[in-house]
């Protein structure tokens, strides 16, 4: 498998003479598997675009485009770019739309699509040249996605529904774990609290450490693995249930799930070069955190699974 | 006549002093789902209480969100998992249905049929007031309001089947017959029923004037309109059966104009009527 990064970035892209080492856009990226017509993307960030002008310039002459998109969630900071994806436009681009969908949502053409009304774009969802189906996934191991390709996706923790990506061919495995925020006790545990429930107390603790466990069970073993790092433990404290991972959580996790390498994702936007690469410093020497090689991941680059 | 209109309004009376009291479960599940800043203590709790509750939020969960891995078996698993939203929601729902499923079944309407009408208007009563702009957070609201409107068709007995009958026969609007023929119309029992189950002043009149929106109280009026707007939808396109199919065609210009839609935007609901429909029958499965 052979994958590229098109967009690295959270929340919102964030172009400028601060993140040209590694990007400013949002999350997109590119999976391709040996032999097989379908093109593999995940998440339609604003990184899209790119790739879809670089799929119209080098694939297209070869045939019409056979797309999956694959989307961790429909936060718009992960969908904003698929009115921009040329090969929509394109007669004969055959692409299936798959993602979760929070329940009591619009199905998910409706919230992909509906960002391609008159009143946001110049042209309607309904006008798109290409044949585009959509369907909704839920939790799920081993889908066989045929020619040997393997997928499993599993629920994270995120404020609407998110699912993490783990494809897996000829033995290697490919895993995406983003937009996450390590699961956490929401009960009350102070004894001395008035509304203080000792059994729930006591079973939040369990589901939490055990849904913590099972995603790590879900990218145990990883080849690449590409987690959710938007804050540090420090910054961390003020955003607590905003659906993101520090750095230190996801180095911790990836190294006891046994993951060969781990790229640190979904940077926030007011992260610059200059502070990156003094977190490289810190978070990826090699050995300081174990076997896992950690790296941050940047745009155009480009990673054979 | 009016001995016999008499007469009907006395057993009407008797039948809801014997319907059974809306559960203190289901009362406090609402008042934390309309709170906002319910703990997940509270919730976890208020549910518990309620062990046949419990049991179909997380029959609901599960059929909703997981395949045959993973299920969640748990309240406390269900809110760490799915958060304190997805959970409220869910249980609110539930627990309306039940509590309103578990009164005696009219005779006169079959159940299913009933119940298929009263989820069709609650979905289209916030398919309706999400296409108007309606904050999302409450458009919950006027699903339950348009799911209640009809309560007061329950308590009906064999007199009803007349009335049925001539709606049918003569193209007439039910509650015109229902006044003629019983001397009382479903909304005003149905707000005997809300008043016994202290159903919050929106529901109440959702379940009073969804026939008369211009005599609503005007704080309440707009989602009044809304119900009776979506209650018309679905009585002419025969979604389910509450036994009126002929409804008065008059008080449409009036709603719409309370409410601000346009008869384009009320027929664009259609698209997505189905769908949702769906998704809500989910709730009526025990």
């Amino acid at each position: 498998m052979k994958m590229r990064f098109w967009g690295v970035r959270g929340s919102i892209p964030c172009p400028g003479s601060h993140t040209m080492k590694y990007g400013g856009n949002g999350a997109c990226i590119e999976l391709r598997v040996e032999g097989r017509k379908e093109i593999i993307v995940i998440d339609a960030g604003s990184g899209i675009r790119e790739l879809g002008n670089s799929l119209v310039a080098n694939d297209l002459p070869n045939g019409p485009l056979q797309l999956a998109l694959y989307l961790s969630h429909t936060h718009w900071d992960h969908i904003m770019g698929f009115p921009y994806f040329t090969p929509i436009y394109i007669p004969g681009t055959k692409m299936t739309v798959h993602g979760p969908v929070t329940y009591e949502d619009d199905p998910l053409k409706d919230v992909v699509g509906g960002q391609m009304k008159y009143r946001y774009f110049p042209i309607n969802v309904g006008e798109l040249a290409s044949d585009i189906e959509y369907k909704r996934l839920r939790e799920e191991p081993n889908i066989d996605l045929g020619d040997g390709l393997l997928l499993t996706t599993k629920f994270l923790n995120h404020p609407i529904t998110a699912l993490g990506y783990r494809f897996e061919y000829k033995g290697k495995v490919f895993c995406t774990c983003y937009d996450h925020e390590p699961y956490r006790n929401l009960f009350i545990t102070d004894p001395d609290h008035p509304e203080y429930d000792e059994a729930m107390a006591y079973e939040g603790e369990e589901v939490a450490q055990e849904q913590n466990q099972a995603v790590e069970d879900f990218f145990k073993g990883a080849d690449l693995l590409v987690h959710d790092t938007q804050y540090t433990e420090e910054e961390y404290k003020t955003k607590v249930n905003w659906g993101h991972s520090t750095f230190e959580w996801a180095i911790a996790s990836a190294n006891r799930a046994g993951v060969k390498r781990l790229a640190l994702f979904h940077h926030d936007p007011d992260r610059t070069d200059a502070q990156i690469e003094e977190m490289e410093k810190t978070y990826c020497e090699p050995g300081k955190y174990g076997n896992t090689e950690v790296f941050f991941a940047t745009e155009g680059s480009e990673i054979i699974v | 006549m009016e001995e016999e209109g008499a007469a009907h309004r006395k057993a009407i009376t008797r039948f809801i002093k014997r319907m059974p009291s809306l559960s203190t479960t289901v009362g406090k599940v609402m008042e934390i789902c309309s709170r906002t800043d319910a703990s997940p203590n509270e919730l976890n709790k208020v549910i518990s209480l309620d062990p046949v509750l419990t049991g179909q939020v997380l029959k609901l969960i599960n059929s909703a969100y997981y395949s045959l891995m993973n299920k969640v078996t748990s309240l406390t698993r269900a809110i760490t998992m799915l958060g304190m939203n997805t959970v409220k929601n869910m249980a609110l729902s539930t627990a309306i249905i039940r509590s309103v499923s578990g009164a005696k079944k009219s005779i006169a309407l079959p159940t299913k049929q009933f119940w298929a009408h009263s989820i069709a208007t609650g979905v289209c009563a916030k398919l309706l007031a999400k296409a108007n702009g309606v904050p999302v957070m409450e458009c919950e609201e006027y699903f339950v309001a348009g799911l209640l409107h009809d309560l007061g068709k329950i308590p009906f007995g064999d007199e009803y089947i007349d009335v049925l009958q001539k709606v049918k026969v003569d193209y007439l609007p039910l509650i015109d017959l229902e006044r003629e023929m019983l001397g009382v119309d479903h909304q005003e029992v149905g707000r005997q029923i809300a008043e016994k189950w202290k159903l919050n002043e929106a529901m109440t009149c959702a379940i009073a004037y969804h026939h008369d929106v211009e005599a609503a109280p005007e704080e309440q009026r707009v989602r009044v309109a809304y119900v009776g707007l979506a209650n018309m939808y679905s009585n002419i396109l025969d979604l389910g059966y509450a036994g009126d199919p002929f409804p008065a065609p008059e008080g449409a210009d009036a709603m719409l104009e309370i409410t601000g839609l346009s008869w384009d935007m009320f027929g664009a609901v259609a698209k997505d009527v189905e769908a949702e429909i769906e998704k809500a029958q989910v709730f009526l499965q025990s």
